[in-house]
């Protein structure tokens, strides 16, 4: 009766040890501390005020940005999907709510974003929108569970 | 859906851990179908039945406004 799209429980400890540093690394780069790992990389497509349009070939770049992004998407969905200890029905239906629930804060928040934000703020925030649906999913799931668990130690 | 599971699990003087090992689910799923926040699937409804040696209709019931 549990969805099957999830990956096994043992995954979510990998992940928390991969997001919080990701996080941490991940704000500062956001405020501009970050570090140099240039290096050449095969690019799709890149383009740049005052560069030449570069398509399907290789090109110097910092990847730092990158690794974090990375780092921060995997370890976002290794939190996000593995299973509980005890996933069963209930907790399925937990995690779906909060799923809905994740999806109109994140876009609530994006729609007051783009009436109310102007100019590079508004970038930022769209960097960190690209993460904020996985996170807000994992803290309201993670809130329900943990709150359900202090009523039943109130219970007997 | 209304249910008396809390009498039922009273009847076997069971725990809501120990009956939630015996059907095989999680005990927020006990506890959340005994404070009536979670309405559970047919087959966890028919375990928890046959469990208890008992019609589903004996523990579980519908409400006025379902």
């Amino acid at each position: 009766m549990v969805s099957n799209y999830l990956l096994p429980n043992k995954y979510k400890k990998v992940g928390w040890f991969l997001l919080i540093p990701s996080l941490v690394l991940g704000f500062l780069l956001t405020i501009g501390i970050e570090y140099n790992i240039n290096t050449t990389v095969f690019a799709f497509w890149f383009d740049e005020i005052m560069e030449d349009l570069v398509l399907f070939s290789f090109i110097k770049e910092n990847i730092y940005n990158e690794i974090i992004g990375v780092c921060l998407l995997i370890s976002l969905a290794l939190v996000a999907f593995s299973k509980e200890k005890n996933e069963d029905e209930y907790i399925s239906r937990v995690r779906l709510d909060s799923l809905l629930w994740a999806t109109y804060i994140n876009y609530g928040l994006l729609f007051l974003a783009i009436i109310f934000i102007y100019g590079i703020p508004f970038q930022t925030i769209m960097i960190y929108n690209m993460f904020t649906i996985l996170l807000i999913f994992i803290i309201r799931f993670n809130l329900v569970l943990f709150i359900t668990k202090r009523q039943m130690e109130n219970e007997k | 859906m209304k249910n008396n599971l809390k009498v039922q699990r009273a009847i076997l003087n069971i725990t809501q851990q120990e009956l939630a090992n015996l059907i095989g689910v999680s005990r927020q799923t006990i506890n959340a179908m005994e404070l009536a926040k979670y309405v559970p699937s047919t087959v966890l409804a028919l375990k928890i039945a046959k469990l208890c040696g008992k019609n589903v209709e004996e523990i579980f019931f519908l409400e006025e406004d379902d």
